[in-house]
């Protein structure tokens, strides 16, 4: 829980252009379903629900984006997903 | 083995001195893939003299590695690409995150090889206990470990672990049978497998207690 940061911006993942950056958590054939859900809760603050609609994504649909947002922000949050084994990316919005 | 379950504010499971040296010992080989110094080794014995030089090349050496993408693909799975379609972003992501990452992915795997080390005259059953606080860490620790396994055993897809279930159970019949028709069996892969498969089973009862927590323990 070293790399958690008290920032809670987790509730609206909704792209907007003043958020040029996404993080983007990708499906591997390792991570535990409940596993996943349980760190989107505790590093984005995401109810149960939100936290295992992203999870679902990751595992139907090979990726879901979590956060959006300037790049220093979305750097500690990929490396926060890094730190927990799951495999996250940054990208521009809209790449 | 038993799984975990909460006693207390503690996460509990039960391994046998078998069991707690093989995951003793992967835990310390995951460590050693991360940099890390050995387990286990070293407590008494004072550092060898060294030259000064020597240990500023080391440094030097060690500063310009951690910036490269490594090239064992069990290690880049622990420290995967940032940015695979723009290199600056991901080698700046790289330089600034590496350091930490091995950091604290050393220092839980060390917590755990300390748990399952720790003298069998200081306790006094195979209970392996892990504090409330020390659930998430832990579980993290265990992901690292299986990622590593799951790359050795060439796992990629979701298909190719349900392949690796059916080759298990395979080669267990066949080793059960010895039917001498039966499939030929790999034996280190199956015997990687069934490590994968329990410390698999092992995470997953982990997760459940946090999750079972998680309202008292979550804000």
């Amino acid at each position: 829980m070293d790399t958690q940061r008290d920032v809670d911006y987790g509730s609206s993942v909704a792209t907007r252009t003043d958020d040029p950056w996404v993080t983007i958590v990708w499906n591997d054939p390792v991570n535990l379903m409940n596993y996943v859900t349980h760190v989107f809760q505790v590093h984005f603050g995401f109810t149960l629900e939100v936290a295992t609609k992203h999870m679902r994504e990751v595992h139907e649909n090979g990726r879901s984006v979590l956060s959006t947002g300037p790049r220093e922000t979305m750097e500690a949050d990929v490396q926060a997903m890094h730190s927990y084994g799951l495999w996250a990316t940054l990208q521009r919005s809209g790449e | 083995m038993k799984q975990f379950r909460m006693v207390g504010a503690d996460a509990v499971a039960e391994l046998d001195d078998e069991e707690r040296l093989v995951v003793a010992r992967i835990v310390a080989d995951v460590a050693l893939l991360l940099g890390a110094d050995a387990f286990g080794e070293g407590y008494d014995d004072p550092a060898p003299e060294r030259d000064d030089v020597d240990s500023l090349f080391e440094y030097l050496r060690g500063f310009e590695e951690s910036i490269r993408e490594p090239s064992d693909p069990a290690i880049l799975r622990l420290l995967p690409n940032a940015a695979p379609t723009d290199r600056e972003v991901a080698n700046e992501f790289r330089r600034f995150t590496d350091g930490e990452l091995r950091a604290t992915k050393t220092k839980r795997l060390r917590r755990i090889w300390d748990q399952l080390s720790s003298d069998v005259t200081s306790r006094n059953s195979d209970e392996w206990i892990v504090p409330a606080d020390e659930l998430l860490a832990t579980a993290a620790a265990l992901t690292d470990i299986r990622l590593v396994l799951a790359s050795r055993l060439e796992l990629v897809s979701d298909d190719d672990a349900d392949q690796l279930h059916l080759e298990i159970d395979l080669a267990t019949q066949a080793l059960e049978s010895d039917d001498e028709n039966a499939v030929p069996v790999d034996h280190e892969r199956v015997w990687l497998g069934m490590l994968y498969q329990a410390l698999t089973w092992l995470q997953g009862s982990l997760v459940d207690c946090m999750a079972g927590t998680s309202e008292e323990t979550d804000v």
